[in-house]
Parts: structure tokens; sequence; C-alpha cells
């Protein structure tokens, strides 16, 4: 038995079940997950008003910033909270990407007072913006579809579609051919992926084959990095300021088989031309030995390890107290 | 300082986990209703995932993690069993070692390897097997001293033991030791008439009301010789398990004349009558070590635990001989209550938590309600996920009306509702509740839902307030141990026993109505009564007091939620795959309603066939 965790909502696609207190099995032993009223997997309770003499966190992200794996005390963000005694408002989403951050930001943020705001972007997602429809496998064990909400961008303008999101599941057989391309399969090459996976050669494979797992960030014209370029710009003019925009890197780059250049300059580009600051974590995790990069996932989940979470934590400080105004601690 | 144990049984029958914080239990639930596997003895993984998540905390948090069982004894029973009895021994011996070698005494690995920690004691701890059972029979118990009895197949050594509790300790006095053992000599019965050891002895106790006990002679004459302080010793020459995998020999065999039953079989009356015989005997045994415990220890008050303490045929026994006050039967009597007592025991006596006997005479057990409770928030997205038709009926008012009025019109109703049951009997949380004033209620349960045709009657549920308006027991029995008699003035006269001497199958005769409750009375007129109280399971005993509000009567039938095979449901999802593998009208998921008509044609499933092994 496993606690299903994530409930239907019209506009982002699917929150945490409110006020839910599980422990998910896992290769790792198990983790404890706690989730708020709002149907985030945060241990506060979102308030508008600030807190007295306490500075506020709003921090966006997925399933590394849900804490897929780890229970809720040993997340970057729980982390970043204790070193800088801070409060932070987890509204980290497993499966989602920024323009579901996005979205989450105007149903449950847009009102609510805080001094920085910290928007984490696993780079792989610049391929779940596109998506608009995610696999789920349903009673029966047969893979069904869900909608997701979606933008386009258009002459420049991004334009939002598929909300109130469908509820209804979609058969994987009842989607038309030119939708298919618009399900979310995760990395490249999704098939060879699965048998690799399954035969225990993904990783050996990826390093004999040079495997890039990103190319769309080559290309500053690339229609996906100009789609995921507008959704940030977006996402930034919105939150409270001071913002972090915080690439986190694949475990191919953190283990040094992949090249980051590509998403590192896109990234940049976009910090030149927009109010905010991009924090890199790579160059400070790549300072680790590769048994403790190594470590910093699962054996067969990619998702940060407890010690992958304090390395990500011990990079993100620093910006996060200098921003806050705070003494650092050493 | 706050102490919170994790107590684990495992790797004989029916592994289980629970946790305990501060001498008060917190979660307890057994493996097989999260591996949907019947009985599932291996290491109990997802069961403690659920204590951990009740309690909330990570492994490095608990104190200290404690086996309800002593591997190291339990390898000398084995070595000095096997040696004493030679080379006849080889087989027995070969699965002992794969039992024993193979996976108990590395249990300290496998569950740092599982957890990731063992606590902060840094080892694992272990009790014997009865004292494991005798802490979870009296440590839950509302007195604050009692006499303790335990009865099982065998623990480490020992299978039967007569012990004392007071405040938190807890003395073994006397035991009987393998292979005389109370439990093994009625496995070998239920093995000889054809039902499945560890889980067919509720059959066999089922049938004995339909015969006569024409064996019970011969019984006490070759395989059992019984003290007049209940000390017994079996006459092994007729016994199987010592030397083989199988529970009887042909020596057995030559003396009730012939093999045994097969199993998909008709039933005949030998069998029925071996049933009856068998039953006499356990109760007459069981009855003289009550008697003896009361007066070896002094005490007004009893506490039971071990698979023989589910007897609950002996238990009403028990109770009407008036020899205690007062009796306590742990519902988990089995061996997954033992990692409920391994985890009592330790907090009292390890770390010396002081134990609190309750104010208002009740137990602690909670009503035996500490599996996984699901929010309506969850059910909801469940049903909503998976595009399964239902109405939420948030007034509970309104609810249990509807409830009460579909169980009135005959209907068939699946009610889960609240944390479900620790032990093997469903109790209003994961239960199919039916109208027992049909005829046909019993049939259709049995044929339509379970999918078996039994000669067991259901259980019912009665108001506690209304008990003695149909039953002749005078004691609450919230957690079904305690069989009763259904009162004189509700009996229909039968002839049943004679149809059965004519030849008459069992199956043909077990549907015709013996009272106004027909289908909750047995043949003997008896019933197997679940009392239930506003405190314990209050939703629960809000539908039967609003059936009776319809119907006049207090009472409605309860059986366990599932099919023949499968373990109990526990979550949404088990519940709604039961519900549409059956023709149960009605599914309340807390305060979801899923009506059967409701659903999509396409959602109705026939695999429980190939899912289950049969019992």
């Amino acid at each position: 038995m496993t606690r299903q965790i994530l409930e239907y909502h019209p506009v982002i696609g699917y929150r945490f079940i409110p006020n839910l207190k599980a422990r998910i099995p896992h290769e790792g032993g198990g983790y404890l997950i706690q989730t708020n009223s709002s149907g985030f997997r945060c241990c506060h309770e979102f308030k508008t008003d600030p807190t007295p003499f306490m500075k506020r966190v709003l921090l966006f992200g997925d399933s590394y910033t849900a804490g897929d794996g780890v229970s809720n005390g040993q997340r970057y963000g729980d982390k970043i909270e204790a070193l800088a005694n801070a409060e932070v408002y987890n509204f980290g989403l497993p499966g989602t990407a920024p323009d579901q951050h996005y979205l989450a930001f105007m149903e449950y943020a847009s009102k609510i007072r805080a001094d920085l705001t910290i928007i984490t972007v696993l780079v792989e997602n610049i391929r779940r913006i596109a998506a608009r429809y995610r696999p789920y496998q349903n009673e029966q064990g047969n893979t069904v579809l869900f909608s997701k909400p979606y933008f386009t961008l258009i002459n420049g303008s991004l334009e939002l579609h598929g909300v109130p999101v469908g509820r209804e599941p979609i058969k994987e057989a009842d989607l038309p051919e030119q939708s298919r391309e618009f399900v979310d399969t995760g990395g490249r090459f999704a098939s060879l992926r699965k048998i690799m996976n399954r035969v225990g050669l993904k990783d050996l494979t990826q390093r004999a084959l040079h495997y890039q797992p990103l190319p769309e960030y080559d290309d500053p014209q690339n229609s996906y990095w100009l789609l995921m370029r507008a959704i940030l710009e977006k996402f930034i003019a919105a939150v409270p300021k001071p913002v972090v925009v915080m690439p986190l890197p694949l475990y191919q780059h953190v283990e040094g088989t992949a090249d980051p250049s590509g998403y590192q300059s896109r990234f940049s580009e976009l910090a030149d031309s927009n109010p905010c600051l991009v924090h890199d974590p790579l160059p400070s995790l790549l300072k680790y030995s590769p048994t403790e990069r190594r470590s910093f996932r699962f054996a067969q989940d990619i998702h940060p390890t407890p010690a992958g979470h304090v390395a990500i934590a011990a990079s993100l400080a620093p910006v996060v107290m200098d921003l806050l105004g705070m003494k650092k601690v050493t | 300082m706050s102490k919170t144990v994790l107590g684990i049984s495992a790797f004989y029958h029916d592994s289980a986990a629970a946790i305990v914080r501060d001498g008060e239990i917190v979660a307890a639930a057994q493996e097989e209703r999260f591996t949907r596997r019947k009985h599932d003895p291996r290491f109990p993984k997802n069961a403690i995932n659920y204590c951990l998540e009740e309690a909330f905390i990570e492994p490095s948090e608990l104190d200290t993690i404690v086996f309800y069982d002593h591997p190291l004894l339990t390898w000398d029973r084995v070595l000095k069993s096997c040696i004493s009895i030679g080379e006849r021994s080889k087989e027995q011996f070969t699965k002992a070692c794969a039992s024993v070698l193979g996976i108990k005494i590395w249990v300290q690995d496998l569950v740092r390897e599982s957890l990731g920690s063992l606590g902060k004691l840094d080892k694992l701890l272990v009790t014997e097997h009865h004292m494991a059972h005798a802490a979870s029979a009296f440590y839950p118990s509302p007195f604050e001293s009692a006499a303790i009895l335990t009865l099982d197949g065998v623990g480490e050594w020992a299978t039967t033991t007569v012990g004392m509790g007071e405040g938190r300790e807890i003395q073994l006095l006397q035991e009987i030791d393998y292979p005389h053992s109370l439990g093994l000599f009625y496995s070998a019965f239920t093995y000889y008439c054809g039902f499945k050891v560890n889980s067919g002895e509720y059959k066999l106790m089922g049938l004995a009301p339909y015969g006569e006990p024409t064996y019970y002679d011969l019984i006490r004459k070759n395989l059992i010789d019984v003290k007049t302080d209940g000390s017994y010793r079996l006459n092994t020459e007729y016994f199987g398990y010592l030397h083989s995998l199988r529970m009887t020999n042909e020596r057995f065999e030559t003396l009730f004349g012939g093999p045994p039953r097969n199993s998909e079989s008709r039933i005949t009356l030998r069998e029925i009558n071996l049933a009856a015989s068998v039953q006499k005997v356990t109760e007459e045994v069981v009855v003289l070590l009550v008697r003896h415990a009361r007066k070896k220890t002094g005490c007004d008050k009893l506490v039971m635990a071990g698979g023989v303490a589910l007897n609950c045929v002996a238990n009403g026994k028990i109770c009407r001989e008036n020899i205690f006050d007062d009796i306590w039967i742990q519902p988990a009597a089995g061996d997954a209550g033992g990692a409920l007592g391994a985890a009592l025991l330790v907090s009292h006596n390890y770390f010396g938590i002081p134990r609190c006997v309750r104010d208002d005479g009740r137990d602690s057990q909670k009503g035996s309600y500490l599996g996984p409770r699901f929010q309506p928030q969850e059910i909801s997205a469940f049903l909503e996920r998976n595009s399964y038709p239902y109405e939420r009926v948030i007034s509970l008012e309104n609810r249990t009306r509807i409830i009460a009025q579909a169980i009135a019109e005959g209907k068939i109703v699946g009610f889960f509702s609240g944390r479900m049951e620790f032990g093997p009997r469903a109790l209003g949380a994961r239960s199919i509740l039916g109208d027992p004033r049909r005829k046909e209620t019993q049939s259709v349960m049995n044929l339509k839902i379970k999918h078996r045709e039994s000669f067991r009657p259901f259980a019912p549920s009665v108001l506690l307030e209304d008990c003695s308006e149909y039953f002749e027991l005078d004691s609450e029995s919230p957690y079904m141990l305690i069989v009763a008699p259904v009162r004189e003035e509700r009996r229909l006269p039968t002839d049943l026993r004679q149809a059965l001497r004519n030849g008459v199958d069992i199956l043909n005769v077990v549907n015709e109505p013996r009272s106004d409750l027909p289908a909750v009375t047995h043949v003997d007129y008896s019933a197997r009564i679940q009392t239930v109280n506003p405190y314990d399971h209050p939703d629960y005993y809000r539908v039967i007091r609003a059936f009776k509000d319809i119907s006049g009567y207090g009472v409605v039938v309860n059986t366990s939620f599932n099919v023949r095979g499968e373990p109990i449901v526990c979550s949404p999802s088990d519940a709604y795959r039961c519900f549409m593998r059956t023709e149960m009208d009605l599914l309340v998921l807390e305060d979801c309603l899923v009506w059967k008509r409701m659903q999509p044609e396409s959602h109705h499933d026939s695999t429980w066939q190939t899912e289950f092994e049969l019992d």
C-alpha cells in the first residue's frame, strides 16, 4: 500500500492532498512527508502577513525541491531555513515545471509578503514545459494520461492553455497521433532509457556514448528555450524581489559526464536582462570528490539523497543570507 | 524522557509491527494487509513503514527495536528435537534450518538493512515468544493485576504458560514445552479434516456444533493425557509434525479410520464429529488450565493470548464457568500480537515506563483500531483519479441514515471507516454489513460476496446496551472473541443434527433459520458476538443505532471485508477492488458513498480467483 499523495487541481493540474502525514516506502528506507492545508509539502501554513522578526522565502521547484526520497526536514529548503533562521515556504511539486510553478504562485502566493523568492529550475524541465499530458498508471495497471496546463509562445507573447485542467484520464490509445509528442516522457530516448535502466546499463552507456541530455540549451533561439525564458521572465516579474533563479543540474552534470555549458550560458543571459540573480550550484558541487558526488543521488532513484540536499543547501545558503541581509554562518 | 519502541514479529506466520510510545500503543498492523498475501510471514517492512508513519518518526529516532522471539532458543529446540528423533526428522530439520538459520538469526542485520538504523540503542532486543504473548495480554488489559494464560502452537520451547502480571511486572510461573502443544494438537485435527493449518482452525471450530463428540473417548485415551491441573502430554506417536511436514501420521489415520479429508471434498459425518470431539477436549483442557491459573496466582482476573485464545467457543465456556471475575483476551492473540507484546514489554520492563491502568475500567487497546486511517480527502482524490462515480455525504447523520436504510432493505454494504483493525477480526472499520433478520442474508453473503459455501454463520455486531436482549451474555465482547447463546425465546425449533445423521449435506441445512436473527445464529443457537460501544468506533455505533431506529433491531451482520483467501482490505483501493469483485450494493469509504449501480461495467472484476490462494 502506498498512499495517494496528490489530488486534482483545476489550475495547476494537481497538488498534494492537504494536511497529509505519510511515510513513503523508498529505496532509501522510506521518508516522511507532511503537507499543509494549502496542499504543499511545507511544514508552515501559508500566511500573507509577515511573521514578526522572521524573514520569509518563497521557494518554487519540482520533485527536487518538494523532496522526493527524503523527509521534509532533510530537504535543501529546510536546511536553508535552519541556516538562515528564516521561514521557507516550499511550493515544490513533483512532476511539474516552471509553467506550473508560476501558476502555483498566482494561485497561492501572489498575496504573500516575502523577503526573497527562489525559483529552482531542474534544467531537464525545459522539456516538461512543452508537455501537455503526463502519464499515470491507473488501478487496472494501465497507463493513462492526464492533461496539464501549458503555455505557448506566439509572436513573443505567452498564452495559457488547458485551464481548467481536464479531470478525466485519457487512454493512451485515444490520444491523436499529432498530440503524442506532447506526452511528458522524461528525458531523451525514453524507450531506450527504459531498456538500459532495466538491464542496469544506463550509467555505463551514457558515459560510453558521451550522452548529452539537453541539446535544447545549445542554441539561444531554440524554441524550447525561448518558451522557458518567456515563462521565467513572466514569473520573475511577478514574484516578490529579490529573486534567485537556481538552475539545478542533472546528475550527469554533477558527475562530470555531460557538458553544462549550454544551460549555463542560457541562464547567464537570462540574468543579464532580468531583475534576478542566477545561482548555479554546479561549481560548488563539482568541488566534492567523485565518490561524494555519486552519493548525492540514490542507487536507483536520481533524486537527491539527504547528502545531496545538504550540498545544494551549502551552495545556496550564502546567497540567501546575503540577499536577506543576514550574517553568514561559517 | 519519552521512549518509543518498535516491535516486530515475523518468519512464522502473520508477521506484524507495532509502535509503543511511553507505554501507549500508537500503531499496530499485520503485514498481510499491505502485501495482500494472507498470513504473510515475511519481514514486515510495510507494516513497519506504516507504524513509523503513524508515529511520524524516523527509524533513527526510535529508542529501540525488539523482535518477539528468541532465535537462538528456537534453534536450540529445533536441534534438540531433531537429534532426539534421529534420521526420521531429516525433512523437518531441513525446513527448520532454512527458517531459523536462513532468516531468523540474521534478523538484526535485516532490520538494519531495511530501516537504515537500529534506533538509539543501536542493537536489536529480543524477547521470548510466550513472554511477548503474555505482555500483549496483560499490559493493554484493564487490570492492575491478573493471571496470565498463553496457549499456542509453539514459541521457542514453550507452548503453554501460566503467569501473573502486576503493575509493570510479568512473571511466567509454569510452562509446558514442545512437542506437547494444545495448539498443534488442534492444528493436527484441522489438517486431518482437510482445512489449512494456521487459518482453518477457525473452520474446525465452526464445524464442531454440527457434530457429536463421538471421538472424545478415543482422543482422550490415545492422544492426550490431561491432568487435573490442566497440564497435558501428547502421545507423539500419533503426530507427524515432529519429523515431517505433515501434522498427522499413519497411526493417526488408522485410529480415525482413513486418510485425511481432501480439502475440496464433501465434509462427512466423520469430520463433523471429529470437530466436535477435539473442540470438547480443547475446552476441557483450557478450563482446567484456567482453574489452575486461578489457584496458582490467586488473582481474580485473567488475561489470555496465543493462537488458541482465538477459540471463541472455548472462551465463551471460560466466561460461563465464572472461574474469574473478569477476563480480557488480546484481540491479536496470534503471532501478530507478539509484535505489540514485545514493544510493550520493552517499554515497561526494560525502560521502566510506569503502566497506567485506565480509571474508567476500559482497556488500552483502543478498540484494536490501530491500523491506517484514510482521510476523506484522500479517498475522494483516489475516486476522482480513477473516475469512479461516488457521492459525498458530509453530514454524518444523513450518511448514517442512508447506510442503515440500505442494510434494512437487504442491501449488502462494504463499510470502510476509521483506522483498520489489528488482529484477525473485522470490527466495523473494514467490514461487510448486512441485515441479520433476513433468511437470505447468510447465503447471499456467502455466495455472492465471499464466493464460498460455508457452514459457519456470520457474526453479529450488537449495541452493547442491547446485547442481553438477544444473547445470553452479561459481559462486553468488543473483539468478537466470545461465543454465547442466542436467547431461548428467540430460537426456532430445528432438528439439523438428525438431518445430518440421515446423510443430508451440511451445506443444505446451514441456511435453515434457527432464530429471528437467522444470519448470525449457529446450529447450536450460539453466536460469535461483537458488542459495540459508543466510544471505540462512534461512527459504527451510529450505523447500528440508526438500523435499530428503522428495524427495531440493534444488531447487524458483520463479516470481514474481503473475498475468500484475501486478507482484509486495508486501503480505499483494496476496498474498491473487492467491492467490484463481489455483489455488494454499496461501498462506504468514509464520507464517500459508492453505489454499485453507478459503476461502469468495465470496472467489474472477476480476477480474484486467480489472485488469492483459496483457504
